[in-house]
């Protein structure tokens, strides 16, 4: 790339719109030519000062341009169903459907109409509740069983199993600090009896090489931490970081495949160990790059 | 009007003791050219961070028992003394140097966001600890360098005891250094040239996912040196009962030795692959593929920054009679995919050790 890079292309590099490839090529212009790494630290300190000034402003939640999008075509679904609709009613249909069409005094009659039936529905819960052991007794036995623990959150961590010993999902890690008691609930599936004899969907589990399962768990948790917060990543820390995630999982594939197809080679293994930690550096490096460095005090 | 004239006179007094002592110790915010400089003294061994947003960054040892920074960029620099116990009396041992520009002012919220180009003089027997995210970095003269940019080039020249060195997708060059040292990058070539050991445990090591890793004239007991897919060229004399370790997935090895070189040499690869030396090669094993030992654990990853570790790792077996092969080119002999196999052999009488683990590329021992 010879030509300089122009305002609109830089702004979208900085805003991280452009596709790997264009990135990639944007970033070793900038490597290259001095005109546009100027112009792009110009613009990229305008846009720190506008982030910084406007900083309050942007962590206010506001809808998308794809949320507003979907919206407007949700909304004119619903009016173009409605006008369908009131095409195809008529007589006694269109009376009902008439009912259903709210103006402004019809809509105040629906809602009065609504706190009164409120109002009877409480009244009748107040009434019912207020006789416990008879209705207690009467209640039929529920499906569902219900434990409450209120011993320490550590004695029973994962009361529910998965039932998949590869999966590779993972806790969040984190444990209540609160001393008060806390409250599991703890319920069993009931056992279907429709769906016993259906057949489950044929999932092929991943049989993991031993060792393999620790790495896993780190890289999941170090990708976990990285997309978190994937926003704040700068478009050339993004193509440095996906360009060489590309390079480690190949090496992984290549070596899982030969440690796969040596089960009894402890160098095949050592191979995979090492592409694999190989992969949990790389995401550590950019977990810390991503979070800014800073002092390391 | 004589109470006067001696309450004004106290007061000239103190003011001007108050600036003396300033200047003599904090030389504060001098505007030089348009731009600012600031200056403290310090302990000789004392260490020095700095840490901006955008921007070269420029660090240079001196005689001198002070730091001064410089920058045409930035509205404000500040020092910031981290001692555990507060002395006055005497020249702080740490201090944070804090570059603020025009749009963020002082407010310390803003501490590594500047986008500042800063030229920074040391004591030559500080450590310093510099950072930026996109400039790059120089650092000449020095006892310690830590430096860290993501997408810069990292440079260091005549460190004494240690470097530590990282970046993203920058290039990393080490040169005429001394002590521990470690060097990485992610997608960056990493390049060292004249390194020795400060002591006997000092190491080095270097590793990138991409970049190629050259290397002249390392003399320090431990080497390591890994990566993925980028190149590794190393060269220059051998450290007497050194160990050297090298690691990669794809791309070539070369190890250029001068002819009188004594090494024993281990390598693990692939079938497939070519292993050429130019060196006269006592011919110990070639086993394919090797016997299954007993795992008794599983590997677990590794700490960041920690030493790669060596455990588990078969002892290297001691030198025999064996068959001189000069030179040996050792060719793939099946056409399977993914059979590893290992070589052992000898050159001279093996003081050295070199220990080569790769997945893909030629692995060539050239004579220089």
């Amino acid at each position: 790339m010879t030509r300089c890079l122009d305002e609109a292309k830089l702004q979208s590099y900085f805003d991280g719109e452009l596709s790997i490839d264009m990135m990639e090529s944007v970033t070793s212009h900038l490597a290259s030519c001095a005109t546009c790494a100027a112009a792009a630290r110009e613009l990229e300190e305008e846009s720190a000062l506008v982030m910084s000034a406007l900083a309050a402003e942007f962590e206010t939640n506001v809808p998308t341009q794809h949320l507003r999008e979907r919206i407007d075509a949700a909304v004119l679904g619903d009016r173009l169903a409605v006008a369908e609709a009131t095409q195809k009613t008529s007589g006694l249909a269109g009376f009902f459907s008439s009912l259903l069409n709210f103006g402004t005094q019809r809509t105040l009659g629906y809602a009065s109409l609504a706190v009164v039936m409120a109002f009877a529905a409480i009244f009748a819960v107040v009434k019912l509740n207020s006789k416990p052991e008879e209705t207690a007794s009467k209640q039929p036995e529920p499906a569902r069983s219900v434990a409450v623990n209120t011993s320490s959150p550590n004695a029973n961590p994962n009361p529910v199993s998965t039932g998949s010993t590869d999966s590779l999902a993972l806790q969040s890690g984190t444990q209540s600090t609160s001393t008060a008691p806390t409250i599991k609930v703890h319920y069993t599936r009931p056992q279907s009896t429709t769906n016993a004899a259906a057949p489950k969907p044929a999932t092929a589990p991943v049989k993991l090489l031993p060792g393999e399962r620790s790495y896993l768990q780190t890289i999941a948790k170090l990708d976990s931490t990285i997309k978190s917060n994937e926003k704040d990543m700068r478009p050339a820390l993004q193509v440095e970081y996906q360009r060489n995630l590309a390079v480690v999982d190949r090496a992984i594939a290549a070596t899982r495949s030969a440690a796969k197809s040596n089960p009894n080679d402890p160098d095949a293994a050592d191979f995979m160990f090492a592409a694999y930690q190989s992969k949990v550096d790389l995401l550590n490096t950019i977990a810390d790059a991503r979070l800014g460095g800073g002092r390391g005090h | 009007m004589k109470k006067k004239l001696s309450a004004v006179s106290v007061v000239g007094l103190v003011l001007s003791l108050a600036v003396a002592a300033l200047a003599h110790d904090d030389k504060s915010n001098t505007k030089t050219g348009g731009g600012v400089e600031r200056s403290l003294a310090v302990d000789t061994e004392a260490t020095v961070t700095l840490c901006v947003a955008s921007g070269t960054l420029q660090v240079r040892g001196w005689d001198k028992n002070e730091v001064r920074v410089r920058s045409l960029d930035a509205a404000q620099i500040d020092f910031h003394r981290i001692e555990k116990v507060k002395d006055t009396s005497k020249p702080p041992n740490r201090v944070d140097v804090i570059v603020l520009n025009k749009s963020t002012g002082a407010n310390p919220k803003f501490d590594c966001q500047a986008i500042a180009d800063v030229e920074m003089e040391v004591p030559a027997g500080a450590t310093v600890q510099v950072q930026t995210r996109d400039g790059d970095i120089i650092i000449t003269g020095v006892a310690g360098a830590y430096a860290g940019s993501q997408n810069g080039d990292i440079t260091i020249e005549r460190a004494t005891k240690l470097v530590e060195a990282g970046s993203v997708g920058g290039s990393i060059i080490l040169k005429n250094s001394s002590g521990r040292i470690n060097l990485s990058s992610a997608g960056g070539g990493v390049e060292a040239i004249n390194i020795r050991a400060a002591s006997d445990d000092d190491t080095f090591e270097v590793g990138t996912v991409s970049g190629d890793i050259q290397l002249d004239r390392i003399s320090n007991p431990k080497v390591t040196i890994k990566t993925v897919n980028g190149n590794m060229m190393m060269s220059g004399p051998l450290a007497k009962s050194g160990s050297y370790g090298l690691t990669n997935m794809a791309g070539d090895i070369v190890l250029a030795m001068p002819h009188d070189a004594s090494f024993q040499l281990n390598a693990k690869v692939q079938d497939k692959q070519y292993i050429v030396s130019d060196f006269t090669l006592k011919y110990l094993s070639d086993v394919t593929p090797p016997p299954p030992p007993v795992r008794t654990k599983p590997k677990t990853p590794e700490a960041k920054g920690k030493t790669p570790e060596t455990k588990g790792k078969t002892p290297a077996p001691t030198p025999k009679t064996g068959p001189v092969i000069a030179p040996i080119v050792v060719e793939r002999t099946l056409p399977m995919s993914h059979v590893l196999r290992r070589v052992s052999a000898v050159c001279g009488s093996g003081d050295a050790t070199i220990s080569i683990a790769s997945f893909g590329g030629t692995v060539r021992l050239k004579k220089i």
